[in-house]
C-alpha cells in the first residue's frame, strides 16, 4: 500500500478558485481525513487524485506513479490509476447485480471467469454481502447499497482507497455502524485511504490524520486530538467542535506559554501556548474543558479561576450546559457535575487553552 | 478475511486499441462532416458563375443578381412570411389553449386529449396535405357538400390563411408540448393563491398563467415560424390552383423547369433562406437558456388543483374533440376514401365507386413499388444508424472530457433550423463534387438517406439528452475507476442505461424518415425513389387516387410503429419531444 504526495494544486472553474496550493501528504496505511464545510473543495481534491479533474497547477503521486504534474504535462488517464473510490450517491449501477458490479473491474482487466468468480465471492463475503450476489441494487437497501460500492471499489486491490462522503445518505444508526466497520475493515486490509466528509464526528472518530479545508486551501493537517486540543487557527476552532473564544492582549510570557489580559475585563488568563507570541489575540477554549465548582469550594484556586454568574442551565442527558459571565467575559461550559447557586467560580486549565490568533 | 487473503495483485486494465481522443475527434469530424459540410458547396454554388461540375468557371455575385432581380422571389418572400406569421399565431395560440385545457383544467379525458393532440406532427405531413385538399380543397368532398347542397361556405384552404391553417394544425402539436412542460414544471401556487383570494378563474389565467407562459410562448413561436417558413407540400399542392408561390416552391420551380440545368440562382436563394432560418435559430438561443430547453415532460404535474370548468366542460371537450376530429380524423377517412373510389363527390355515394385499381397500381407499378421498398430499407437502416451515432455523438457532448465537446450540441441541433430542401440542394452539390463516393451516392438509396438522416437527427438528440442528463455523472466515473475506458464505459454502463431513449429515438426515427421527402426532391433518380418524392412528382402530374393510397400506407406505418413504440416502451409522451 503506497503512499500519496499532493503538492500545491490549484484549480479553478472559470474565475473561481475551487483549490489554491492545497498540499499533503498521506503515508502508508493511514486513513486520512479531508474535512471542512459544503464547497470548500473537498471532492475537487479527490476527483484530482482520482484523475476526473485535472487542476491548473501542482502534482499528484501515489508511490512511485506520478498521476498528475501540471509541469511536466503528466496526465495519467482515471482509468490507469488503478485507486478503488466510493461515491457520495454509491453510484451501483443499476442494470447490473450485485455479483456483476463487482465482476466488471475484473473483467475488465481480463481474468477469467472462475477467477472473477471466486475473487467476487471472496469480496462479497468480506463485507457480508455473499448472500445478495444475485440481487439488483433496487432490491437492497441503502446501507447495503454502500457495501456493494465499496466491495466494488475493493474488488480489484486498489492501491489506494478515496470515499467521498460514503455515509451521508444512510441514518444516524446505520451511519455509526457503518465507520466502525469501515474503519476496522481498513485496518485490517492496511488500505491506504483518503475520506471526505463534512461531519466532524465522523473525521474525529475515524481518522488517523485530519486535513482541515475551507474556501479552497488546508487550514491545518494534524491528528483528531491536535486538530481539536490546538486549532491553529479561529476557522478550524470553530468548525471542528464548539469553542469559548476569548480575545486579549498579551502582557507577559511565563511557563511555555503566555499571559492574557482578557479584553473588556480585568482578568488574566495563563496560557500554556504561544510561547513569543505578542500583541492581540484570540484564545480558543473547549466547553467540556472549563472546571464549574461551587463558591465556596477552593479545590482549585489561583490562577484563571474567576468568579462568575450563572445565566442557564440546561440538562442534556450525560450532561449539563451552562452560560454564564464572568464579569463581561461569557463563556459556555459542559460539565457532567451539576452545581448549585446562582454565583459559581469556572476554572480554566492553562493547558486546555489555545492561542489561534 | 485477513490482509494477506485480500491482497492480490492483479493486472492493470490494458488502454483500449482505439484510444477515446481519437474516438473523439472522429466523431466530431463527422458531426461537422455531415451537418457543415453540405452547406459549404451550397454557399460555393450560389457564387459562381457556372454548376459546380463544370471546369472553369469564376466567383461571381451574379447568381445574387439574377435572383434578386426576379420580383416573383419577393413576391414569394412576401407569401411566406404572410404564411408562417399565421400559421405561427395559430398555432401558438391553439397550442397553448389546449396546454392549458389539458393542465390546468378537469376537462374530460384529459390524458387521453394530450395524446391525441400530438398526432398531427407525427403523421406524414404531405399525405396530410394531400387529405385535407381531397376533403376541403376546390372541389374536395366536403366542400362540395357545404357549398351546393348546403350553400354553405368554408374556409377555402387553397389561400394564404387556408394554408397556414394546415399547417398551424401540423405544428400545434410543438406549441402544446412546450407551454405543457412550462405548465407541469410551474408552481401553481400563485395560481392558488390569486384564485383564493377571490380572483375569478378567467383573470387568474389571464393575469397569471398567460404572462407565466411567455417563455414558452416565445420559445414556440420562433421555432414554429422557422418550420412553417421551409413548408415545401403545402405550397405545391395547395397554392398551385390560385397560383400563390413560397420561396421553397419557388426554388422547386425554378429548379425544375429550369432551361439551363442546376442554375446557381437556386443556390442562392437556398443561402438565403439559411441565412434566415439561421439567425432565428441564433435568436432562439438567446431566448432560452440553455437548460431551458430540455425540459423533460412530464414532472410534477397531477398534485395540482384543477380549475373546475363547471358548465363549460362538455362543450370545451366537445370544441377539442371537434378540431382533432376535422383536423386529423377527416383528412385521413379522406385520404382512404380516395385511394378506394375512382372519384370522390357527394354526389354519388361513395360505395358506389369503389375500386382497387389505386391500390392496385401500387403493386404493379415499378416506380410506386420501388418507392415503398426503398423507403422501408431507408427509414429502417437510417434509424437504426441515426440512433447509434447520435448516441456516440451526445456521449462526447456531454460525458468527455473533448475539448470542442460544447460545439456538438449546437452542431446537432442546426439541422432543425434548416430548410428540407436546403439540405436536400446541399447535399446534392457535395455529391457532385466528391468523385467517386460522391457518384456512389447519387446513384444509390444511400446518399437520400444520409440526407434524411441529418435533416433527422436533432430529434434523436433531443429524445436522449434528457435521459442521459437524469443518469448521474458518478455512475461512469465508478467505471472509469474501475479500469475502463472511455469507449468501455460508455458500452458497457452509460448505453445500457439509456436504453429506454435509444428505442424511442429509433421509433422516432423511422417514422420521420420514412415520412420524410423534401430533402430527397433534389436527389431521387429512377430507381431511388422514396414514397414521399414520388407521392410529390406523382401528384403534380395530376395521379390522385394512387398517391392517396400510398399516402395511406405512410399512415399505416406511422400509426402501427408508434403504438408498437408506445406499448413496448411506453415512449407515447416522449415520443412528442419535438416541443424542444
Ligand atoms: N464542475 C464544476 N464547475 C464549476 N464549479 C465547480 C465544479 N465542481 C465544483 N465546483 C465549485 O468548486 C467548489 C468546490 O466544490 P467541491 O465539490 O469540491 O466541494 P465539496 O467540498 O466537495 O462540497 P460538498 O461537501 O458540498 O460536497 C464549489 O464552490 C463548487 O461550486
Ligand atoms: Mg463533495
Amino acid at each position: 500500500m503506497p503512499e500519496i504526495h499532493v503538492r500545491n494544486i490549484v484549480k479553478e472553474f472559470g474565475d473561481q478558485r475551487a483549490l489554491d496550493d492545497v498540499s499533503f501528504d498521506v503515508a502508508e496505511g493511514e486513513l486520512f481525513t479531508l474535512l471542512g464545510p459544503s464547497g470548500c473543495g473537498k471532492s475537487t481534491t479527490l476527483m484530482s487524485i482520482a484523475g476526473f479533474q485535472h487542476p491548473e497547477a501542482g502534482r499528484i503521486a501515489v508511490g512511485d506513479d506520478t498521476f498528475f504534474d501540471a509541469v511536466a504535462k503528466i496526465a495519467v488517464p482515471a482509468e490507469q490509476r488503478n485507486l478503488g473510490i466510493v461515491f457520495q450517491s454509491y453510484a451501483v449501477w443499476p442494470h447490473l447485480t450485485v455479483f456483476g458490479n463487482l465482476a466488471f473491474p475484473l473483467k475488465v482487466r481480463k481474468l477469467r471467469r472462475d477467477a472473477i468468480r471466486a475473487r467476487v465471492r471472496q469480496v462479497l463475503e468480506l463485507v457480508e454481502m455473499l448472500p445478495y450476489e444475485q440481487r439488483y441494487p433496487h432490491q437492497l437497501s441503502g446501507g447495503q447499497q454502500q457495501r456493494v460500492a465499496l466491495a466494488r471499489a475493493l474488488v480489484y486491490s486498489p492501491s489506494v482507497l478515496l470515499l467521498d462522503e460514503p455515509f451521508s445518505n444512510l441514518d444516524a444508526k446505520l451511519r455509526e455502524r457503518a465507520r466502525a466497520w469501515v474503519k476496522e475493515l481498513q485496518g485490517t486490509l492496511g488500505l491506504t485511504t483518503i475520506f471526505v466528509t463534512h461531519d466532524q464526528d465522523e473525521a474525529l472518530s475515524m481518522s488517523d490524520r485530519v486535513a482541515v479545508m475551507s474556501a479552497g486551501e488546508v487550514q491545518q493537517i494534524g491528528t483528531p486530538e491536535e486538530i481539536y486540543r490546538r486549532p491553529a487557527n479561529r476557522f478550524v476552532a470553530e468548525f471542528v467542535g464548539r469553542v469559548n473564544l476569548i480575545d486579549g492582549l498579551v502582557s507577559g510570557s511565563g511557563g511555555g506559554g503566555v499571559v492574557v489580559d482578557v479584553a473588556g475585563s480585568s482578568h488574566q488568563l495563563t496560557v500554556n501556548d504561544g510561547a513569543g507570541v505578542s500583541g492581540s489575540v484570540t484564545i480558543a477554549v473547549r466547553p467540556e474543558a472549563v472546571t464549574v465548582m461551587r463558591l465556596d469550594d477552593r479545590s482549585v484556586d489561583g490562577m484563571n479561576t474567576w468568579e462568575a454568574e450563572v445565566e442557564t442551565v440546561a440538562f442534556l442527558g450525560d450532561h449539563y450546559e451552562y452560560d454564564v459571565k464572568a464579569g463581561p467575559l461569557a463563556l459556555t461550559v459542559q460539565s457532567s457535575r451539576r452545581v448549585e447557586g446562582d454565583r459559581i467560580r469556572v476554572h480554566i486549565p492553562p493547558d486546555a487553552c489555545a492561542v489561534v490568533e | 478475511m485477513t490482509a494477506t487473503s485480500y491482497e492480490q495483485t492483479f493486472p492493470r486494465p490494458r488502454r483500449s486499441l482505439v484510444p477515446a481522443w481519437a474516438l473523439h475527434w472522429g466523431t466530431w469530424l463527422l458531426v461537422v462532416a455531415l451537418i457543415v459540410g453540405p452547406l459549404v458547396p451550397l454557399l460555393y454554388a450560389s457564387l459562381r458563375d457556372r454548376p459546380l461540375y463544370e471546369a472553369g468557371g469564376v466567383l461571381t455575385v451574379q447568381p445574387y443578381r439574377e435572383l434578386f432581380g426576379d420580383s416573383a422571389f419577393w413576391h414569394a418572400w412576401g407569401n411566406t412570411l404572410a404564411f408562417a406569421s399565421l400559421t405561427t399565431l395559430m398555432a401558438v395560440l391553439g397550442g397553448a389553449l389546449v396546454a392549458i385545457l389539458v393542465t390546468r383544467t378537469d376537462i374530460a379525458g384529459r390524458k387521453t386529449l394530450g395524446r391525441l393532440i400530438l398526432l398531427p406532427i407525427l403523421l406524414p405531413s404531405l399525405g396530410m396535405v394531400l387529405g385535407w385538399l381531397v376533403i376541403w380543397g376546390p372541389g374536395g368532398y366536403l366542400t362540395a357538400m357545404f357549398n351546393d347542397r348546403l350553400h354553405l361556405p368554408t374556409l377555402p384552404i387553397d389561400t394564404i390563411p387556408g394554408m397556414a391553417l394546415v399547417e398551424a394544425t401540423r405544428l400545434l402539436p410543438i406549441a402544446y408540448l412546450t407551454c405543457q412542460a412550462a405548465l407541469s414544471r410551474a408552481d401553481s401556487s400563485l395560481e392558488d393563491a390569486a384564485r383564493s383570494a377571490g380572483a375569478r378563474p378567467v383573470r387568474v389565467l389571464s393575469n397569471i398563467t398567460i404572462p407565466m407562459l411567455r417563455p414558452a410562448l416565445l420559445n414556440a413561436a420562433t421555432l414554429i415560424f422557422t418550420l412553417s417558413i421551409a413548408a415545401l407540400g403545402i405550397p405545391l399542392l395547395l397554392g398551385t390552383s390560385n397560383n400563390i408561390v413560397f420561396v421553397s416552391s419557388y426554388l422547386y420551380n425554378t429548379w425544375t423547369n429550369a432551361t439551363t440545368p442546376d442554375p446557381g440562382s437556386v443556390s442562392a436563394g437556398a443561402v438565403m433562406m439559411l441565412l434566415v432560418a439561421t439567425a432565428l435559430l441564433v435568436l432562439r438561443n438567446r431566448l432560452l437558456g440553455a437548460e431551458a430547453r430540455f425540459v423533460s415532460v412530464g414532472g410534477k404535474s397531477g398534485r395540482q388543483a384543477l380549475l373546475r370548468l363547471r358548465s363549460a366542460r362538455w362543450p370545451l371537450t366537445g370544441l377539442v374533440a371537434f378540431y382533432l376530429v376535422f383536423t386529423t380524423l377527416v383528412p385521413i377517412i379522406g385520404l382512404a376514401l380516395m385511394s378506394v373510389v375512382v372519384v370522390l363527390t357527394p354526389l354519388v355515394a361513395p360505395w358506389e365507386l369503389l375500386t382497387s385499381a389505386h391500390w392496385q397500381v401500387l403493386l404493379d407499378d415499378d416506380t410506386f413499388r420501388r418507392s415503398i421498398r426503398n423507403s422501408a430499407v431507408i427509414a429502417l437502416v437510417g434509424a437504426l444508424l441515426t440512433t447509434a451515432f447520435v448516441a456516440l455523438a451526445t456521449l462526447v457532448a456531454h460525458r468527455s472530457g473533448f475539448r470542442f465537446r460544447r460545439t456538438l450540441p449546437f452542431l446537432m441541433l442546426y439541422p432543425r433550423a434548416t430548410p428540407g430542401i436546403i439540405i436536400g440542394i446541399g447535399f446534392f452539390w457535395a455529391y457532385l463534387i466528391t468523385g467517386a463516393f460522391g457518384d456512389y451516392m447519387r446513384g444509390s438509396i444511400w446518399g437520400i438517406m444520409l440526407a434524411f438522416c441529418v435533416r433527422n437527427l436533432p430529434l434523436a438528440y433531443i429524445v436522449m439528452y434528457p435521459t442521459l442528463a437524469r443518469i448521474g455523472e458518478e455512475l461512469d466515473r465508478a467505471g472509469r475507476a474501475a479500469g475502463a475506458g472511455w469507449w468501455r464505459t460508455s458500452r458497457s454502463i452509460v448505453l445500457p442505461l439509456l436504453k429506454p431513449a435509444l428505442f424511442a429515438s429509433f421509433i422516432l426515427m423511422f417514422v420521420e424518415i420514412i415520412n420524410d421527402y423534401d430533402p430527397a426532391v433534389f436527389l431521387v433518380k429512377p430507381g431511388t425513389e422514396v414514397m414521399g418524392a414520388t407521392m410529390l412528382a406523382q401528384f403534380i402530374q395530376g395521379t390522385v387516387g394512387p398517391v392517396s393510397a400510398l399516402a395511406m400506407v405512410q399512415v399505416v406505418i406511422t400509426v402501427v410503429v408508434l403504438s408498437i413504440g408506445a406499448k413496448l416502451f411506453k415512449i407515447g409522451v416522449s415520443g412528442g419531444e419535438h416541443g424542444a
